[in-house]
């Protein structure tokens, strides 16, 4: 077979760096000195960071009241679905040993209550949240409609399971009077939930609104009765209501209840902590740069660092022992 | 995807078959290598002619054997006009034959198709995996029952938590409380988890292991320094599947001709009367590197010259032109002795016909110095002594055979001289030759001496004056012992040694049987990089070993050489004892008696063994008696022993046997091999080596066709094998390494997570990222490491070859090595997970918020895992190219924009249910908390691997990682380039009369049945013409035909 010179030009592969294999390329090597300063440098920074992270979380001042015991008889009360709608009031005494400088943040901390349920977190309609289709309830199972086929406003499990406990606190000047600290309700939600995820349906009147639907079973009252007196906080747009839509990844965790500016008093509403056979507390606690208070990322932090170093010095140790080897082996 | 892929690598092996079938002429006649077979026509059917209307009457029936594959053999009878003609191999043509000094020939045809013994030989193709494919299977099913078991504890877990936590809770998931039980629930869990976890079988796996495979497989398409400029011919990947198996090889199997050798005789060499022509001296004294610098000799005076041959000493023309009588005298020799016969093609170039190339080589060189053998009738020689006409009368035919190792012919010069020229192998010679010479004798053999050392082919020339009366005398005798009936073949013998004597020498000839260029240098860097070389030759013993020393596969190094020849099963069984005896027996010294049963146990752990044996053995074994051992229980003994040895020669095989030899070593010895031919008789074994590797250009493409690589030059093994194929396997491991580790990372985290959402089978990532994860984010960084990476260049892979080692030991990806990445990606999940959970458990963010909660905490460890593998990633990858960053840092890009794009607000607007994590993005990675986190989770999961990465090269380092230690401080100092090893062969042996000569010519010479009549007697006709013409030139089994049907009379002998 004779190919013609151009036959030959054509099969000849082409001589590019991608084709031969020769793209120029930066060949990494760990080399002793990288490595060990590297593994120095992130000591160092591991061991600041962690530092530093202890001692911002030591300066934040944080009371726990658990209030599960002492409430018993309300949640006793509130077991049986027919009471839901009856008021009961419990109140806790407490003090406050230092003062808590700064904003001081009021959560409500719930144990065991499992959030993130797989059917739990599905059972929400984000269309009907969002105003466009109150009767949209189509992902709400079980909670959907009502016996009589009534769709729910909101629907969904989440929805049904809301925490409506009140919490007021009230400084005691003296036995007889009470004075009630003023709370804010404001900046307890993200942005985007309260302006964009959460939308009541376009109307003049909001329980006209909501016709057509039910209450969720659980819920002392309709949607649009949550907040009567301030039309910004009423329906969806509820900010009690859009904190607890944001489910928790944990089955512990604490939501943020109201920023306050300063002692007592508590209303005992739902859920019923007994079914859960979880505990309820109300936390107070002030904020550092890094947030709320939590030892464990400075520990961790910590450790790292720790152990980072320990790292470097084994390891600067083996490379010593290496280079003598290195150098025996030259000789020879 | 695969399938697609497959289904392409089919199409183009079809259009190539295609191109094969639609060029098919073009190919016979390129066929280089090819044997003059004989093959006459039943003389009754012979009568019948050209006719067709008789031929059309004709109505025989032919009774014959079932179809075989034994190319040597052929039974039946042909039933006609009531009588019965018996059919040999004689008879019949096998498919792939040419035609040859016939015009036409009509025949029958007794088996097609299938049946054919061409196709019967060619052997099953069968559908080839490599071992990481079956190792990769084995994996996915661990993975699957790792799956499962994780299943089977969530389910536990979650029929636990449904009866103690669950019931409780009920209320708010359920209308209805008590309307599942626990193991009910637990049983439907079971299946979510399956489903949810499933990502830990890697079904995209499959998917990117082709992908890389193609990318690997187009490399060697493009690779130049495979390319062969001379055919335009660039190495091709003909299957896109097994390249990582190339750097796993541990046997090569070769064949010879065409493969190693280029079937080419090139007359190198001679030694006349004491002198030596051909050999060239540069100015620094050395031999080597002639065809540069010096001119070769002018042959264009001479109009019949072959153009092709080169010879590079002007002395032996000059001598020629000063009339040297005992120069004309060795070149007349070689004119006149030999069974070569002449014809004109359409140009009018003379064109020898030569049963072996050896002769043909010499006879070519006779021609070109101007003794130009013109012609032969049965009686006569016409050759052309410088210008000048001369025939000379052959009076009689002394045949070649193996015993006699030399071949004369008497001859009467038109003076009426008659003389005696004889050529033969160097040993018997010399015992034959006049005392008279002793002195030229040590000369010459000295001479001959230096030949062997070059590795060239030599034969000693002589000649005996005769007298009249003695011949006459002498003739007598011979009629007479022709025709008596017995003993009459040791009769002849007798009266041939009787006239061979008292010779006087005219020298030596050197023919160079040349050896592909760089095979010596491929051989030798194969050897070092521990693979194993075995030679599968349908040639004779003598030229198998012969270029066994010339390809310094066999040197004098080594402690022995077997060789295994036996005619029976007992004799090949002693042989293999004895050989086995001697192998241990040196080592052994240490041992005494009570060890023997030791010794049975360590034969059966081969590798132990191989440890233990020092020194080089070599092993030949022919055909016959391999034919014995494969079929009987010596097949274990001799595979143990042949793997001993250093290297393997396997002599007179049949393609089968090539086959059933890979085949032994195959399924024995649990090792990767590699077949590499160039002709339709290595099919069998291309097809069932692991890799097929044909050699294209030469003859054919039946053995490309079959091929899973090929490549036009046999040195490019080389670089397929040690570049190519060690690139491959290395990137392929890491690639696997890296992806089972990614998948345990970025599955194991929902298993975890389960702890703490009551087993309720809650995903930890959106289902969006969980889509995306493998496909968008973190795909193709690691197909770019799969494909472009490298640790050490390509040079440094050629030339430490001991870095191909870890391939064949497996060491790179394993079943250990899994576990290993199964636990890295284990210990990586428990950082994700965990690091985020203690941190957020029981903390606020910046703003006093809950910052727990579910769709920030999917958020933070998506991202962590982004980042996480990435820098995992990041430092696998050893060989950062553009394409690497633009991929890494692209990856890492694409998931943030993806990211903020779900998460924005017009995306919600339009589809709330689909994208409900709004705004997650923004308020989650604002934080400073949340950043610590993911930089403590990327700190904590790549420092420990840093750490033993580093450890291990300072502690353990291996060669790999020497070199790139060395390729860095080579880059930082000048580029030097290592001097490669010299390969320059050492032997002394000396040659013996190694031609693939064959019995039987002399007497088809004296004999003029396969002379074409000149000029045809009118009255005789097509008949005669038929009746004398029918010889063949066998294109297709060649050498294998050959070896198969001397088998009897080649008694092979230890050198």
């Amino acid at each position: 077979m004779k190919t013609t010179p151009q036959g030959c030009q054509s099969r000849l592969p082409d001589n590019t760096a991608l084709k031969q294999q020769q793209l120029p390329a930066y060949r990494l090597q760990l080399s002793a000195t990288g490595v060990l300063s590297g593994f120095f440098a992130t000591g160092v920074f591991c061991l600041g960071v962690g530092i530093i992270l202890i001692l911002s979380a030591k300066s934040i001042k944080e009371i726990e009241i658990n209030y599960t015991k002492i409430c018993a008889n309300c949640a006793k009360l509130r077991e049986n679905a027919v009471n839901f709608d009856k008021e009961c009031t419990c109140s806790i005494p407490f003090h406050i040993p230092e003062t808590m400088q700064g904003n001081v943040y009021m959560y409500y901390k719930l144990y065991g209550f499992y959030q993130n349920l797989y059917g739990y977190i599905l059972s929400r309609s984000n269309s009907q949240l969002l105003g466009t289709d109150v009767k949209d309830v189509g992902s709400c199972a079980p909670f959907r409609e009502s016996h009589n086929g009534t769709p729910i406003a909101p629907c969904g499990a989440i929805a049904n399971s809301i925490f409506n406990d009140t919490i007021i606190l009230s400084y005691n000047l003296n036995s007889s009077i009470h004075i009630k600290v003023p709370m804010l309700r404001s900046g307890i939600t993200w942005w985007t939930d309260k302006y964009v995820k959460f939308r009541n349906p376009s109307s003049n009147n909001l329980s006209s609104a909501f016709a057509g639907t039910t209450k969720p079973p659980y819920w002392p009252k309709p949607v649009y009765e949550l907040d009567e007196e301030d039309p910004g906080n009423n329906g969806f747009i509820n900010d009690d209501f859009i904190v607890w839509m944001r489910t928790a990844a944990f089955p512990t965790f604490k939501k943020l209840y109201r920023r306050l500016s300063r002692t007592q008093c508590f209303i005992e509403g739902l859920p019923a902590v007994t079914r859960f056979r979880g505990e309820k507390s109300v936390v107070l606690s002030t904020l550092t740069w890094s947030g709320g208070r939590s030892l464990f990322l400075g520990l961790a932090y910590t450790v790292t660092g720790a152990v980072t170093w320990l790292a470097t010095f084994s390891m600067m140790a083996a490379h010593l022992m290496l280079k003598e080897r290195k150098m025996f082996f030259s000789q020879q | 995807m695969t399938a697609v892929k497959d289904a392409t690598d089919d199409y183009f092996r079809h259009k190539s078959d295609d191109q094969v079938n639609n060029r098919q002429s073009e190919v016979l006649i390129d066929g280089k290598e090819t044997n003059l077979k004989v093959r006459h026509a039943l003389s009754v059917t012979s009568e019948l002619g050209a006719d067709i209307s008789r031929l059309a009457k004709f109505d025989g029936i032919v009774v014959c054997e079932a179809p075989n594959n034994k190319l040597d053999k052929f039974t039946g009878v042909l039933s006609w006009k009531d009588s019965k003609h018996s059919l040999n191999n004689e008879k019949i043509i096998l498919r792939g034959c040419v035609l040859r000094n016939t015009g036409w020939c009509f025949g029958m045809v007794v088996f097609a198709g299938p049946d054919t013994k061409l196709m019967q030989n060619s052997g099953k193709t069968k559908f080839k995996r490599t071992s990481i494919d079956r190792l990769m299977n084995t994996l996915v099913l661990w993975i699957f029952g790792f799956l499962v078991c994780l299943g089977i504890i969530l389910a536990i877990g979650n029929s636990i938590w449904e009866n103690q936590v669950g019931d409780k809770f009920r209320a708010f998931i359920f209308w209805k409380e008590g309307e599942k039980n626990s193991v009910f629930s637990g049983f439907l869990t079971f299946w979510s988890y399956i489903i949810i976890l499933n990502t830990v079988v890697p079904i995209s796996l499959y998917v990117s292991v082709e992908v890389i495979r193609l990318g690997h497989s187009y490399f060697i398409n493009w690779d130049r320094k495979m390319y062969y400029s001379l055919k335009a011919t660039p190495a091709e990947a003909r299957t896109t599947t097994l390249n990582e198996e190339l750097g796993q090889i541990n046997y090569v199997f070769s064949d010879k001709t065409g493969t190693l050798t280029q079937n080419i005789m090139t007359f190198k060499r001679c030694s006349i009367n004491g002198r030596i022509y051909g050999e060239v001296h540069d100015d620094l004294g050395q031999k080597t590197d002639i065809t540069k610098k010096k001119e070769p000799v002018d042959f264009s005076v001479n109009p019949q010259a072959d153009r092709t041959l080169e010879f590079f000493d002007q002395r032996l023309m000059e001598s020629i032109k000063l009339g040297d009588p005992k120069v004309h005298e060795f070149l007349r020799l070689l004119a006149l002795c030999h069974t070569v016969m002449s014809e004109e093609n359409s140009a009018g170039q003379l064109v020898y016909q030569v049963q072996s190339p050896d002769e043909g080589a010499l006879v070519t060189a006779a021609r070109n110095f101007g003794f130009i053998f013109k012609s032969r009738t049965p009686e006569t020689i016409t050759i052309e002594e410088l210008g000048t006409l001369v025939t000379y009368q052959l009076l009689a035919f002394l045949d070649f055979n193996n015993i006699r190792k030399r071949m004369s012919v008497i001859v009467r010069n038109p003076e009426g001289q008659i003389k005696l020229y004889c050529k033969g192998a160097d040993t018997i010679l010399f015992e034959k030759l006049h005392p008279s010479n002793e002195n030229l004798l040590t000369l010459t053999s000295d001479h001959l001496s230096e030949f062997a050392g070059e590795g060239l082919r030599t034969l000693a020339i002589a000649y005996r004056d005769l007298d009249d009366k003695y011949f006459k005398e002498w003739h007598k005798m011979l009629e007479d012992a022709n025709a008596t009936t017995d003993e009459r073949d040791e009769r002849v013998a007798g009266l041939y040694e009787e006239i061979e004597r008292d010779l006087m020498l005219l020298g030596a000839t050197a023919v160079e049987d040349k050896l592909q260029e760089g095979v010596i240098e491929t051989v030798t860097n194969l050897s070092l990089a521990n693979i194993k070389i075995w030679v599968l030759t349908g040639d004779k013993q003598e030229t198998a070993i012969n270029i066994g020393y010339a390809c310094n596969m066999l040197t004098d190094d080594m402690s022995d050489v077997f060789i295994i020849a036996g005619n029976t099963v007992a004799e090949v069984r002693e042989e293999v004892r004895k050989a086995k005896e001697n192998l241990f027996g040196q080592n052994r010294t240490f041992s005494n008696g009570h060890v023997v049963f030791e010794k049975k146990e360590q034969l059966e752990m081969n590798s132990v063994v191989q440890e233990t044996v020092t020194g080089d053995y070599a092993l030949v074994i022919n055909g016959h008696s391999l034919a014995h051992a494969l079929e009987s229980d010596i097949k274990n003994d001799l595979l143990e022993l042949a793997c001993m040895c250093k290297t393997v020669v396997c002599c007179r095989v049949t393609p089968l046997q090539k086959a059933q030899v890979v085949e032994l070593v195959k399924n024995h010895r649990n090792a990767v091999t590699l077949a590499i031919g160039d002709g339709a008789n290595d099919v069998s074994m291309i097809k069932s080596a692991h890799i097929g590797v044909g050699i294209s250009g030469q003859e054919g493409l039946q053995a490309v066709l079959a091929s899973d690589y090929s490549f036009a030059q046999f040195r490019y093994l080389q670089r397929l094998l040690l570049v190519h194929g060690r690139w491959s396997y290395f990137r392929m491991c890491k690639f696997l390494c890296y992806f089972f580790y990614k998948n345990f990372a970025f599955t194991l985290v929902h298993f975890w997570f389960g702890f703490f959402c009551g087993f309720s089978a809650q995903t930890v990532y959106d289902q969006w990222f969980i889509t995306l994860f493998n496909i968008v984010y973190t795909s193709l960084p690691v197909l770019a490491m799969g494909i472009f990476d490298q640790d050490v260049n390509d040079q440094n892979s050629m030339d430490y070859p001991q870095l191909y080692e870890p391939g064949q030991l497996n060491l790179l990806f394993n079943k250990r090595r899994f576990l290993i990445c199964m636990a890295h990606g284990i210990y990586t999940s428990l950082a994700l997970f965990f690091i985020p959970f203690g941190t957020f458990y029981n903390m606020a963010g910046e703003d006093g918020q809950h910052i727990a909660d579910y769709q920030s905490f999917a958020v933070i460890i998506a991202t962590s895992l982004v980042i996480v593998v990435s820098v995992q990633i990041a430092l696998d990858t050893s060989y950062w190219t553009v394409i690497n960053h633009v991929f890494i840092w692209g990856s890492i890009a694409t998931y943030f924009s993806i990211l903020f794009t779900m998460h924005s607000n017009g995306i919600f607007g339009i589809f709330p249910n689909q994208f409900p994590f709004v705004g997650n993005a923004r308020h989650s990675l604002t934080q400073k908390c949340i950043w610590l986190v993911i930089l403590l989770t990327t700190v904590a999961s790549a420092m420990p691997v840093v750490a033993f990465r580093f450890l291990r090269v300072a502690l353990f380092p291996t060669l790999s990682d020497q070199i790139r230690q060395w390729q860095k401080a080579q880059k930082k100092a000048r580029p030097l380039r290592r001097r490669r090893p010299q390969t320059r062969r050492s032997s002394s042996r000396r040659s013996g009369y190694a031609f693939a000569h064959q019995e039987g010519y002399g007497e088809l010479i004296t004999s003029g049945k396969n002379m074409r009549a000149k000029n045809p007697p009118p009255t005789s006709g097509l008949e005669k013409t038929l009746y004398n013409s029918t010889s063949w030139i066998e294109n297709l089994c060649k050498k294998t035909t050959d070896t198969v049907s001397s088998f009897s009379q080649d008694k092979t002998v230890k050198l």
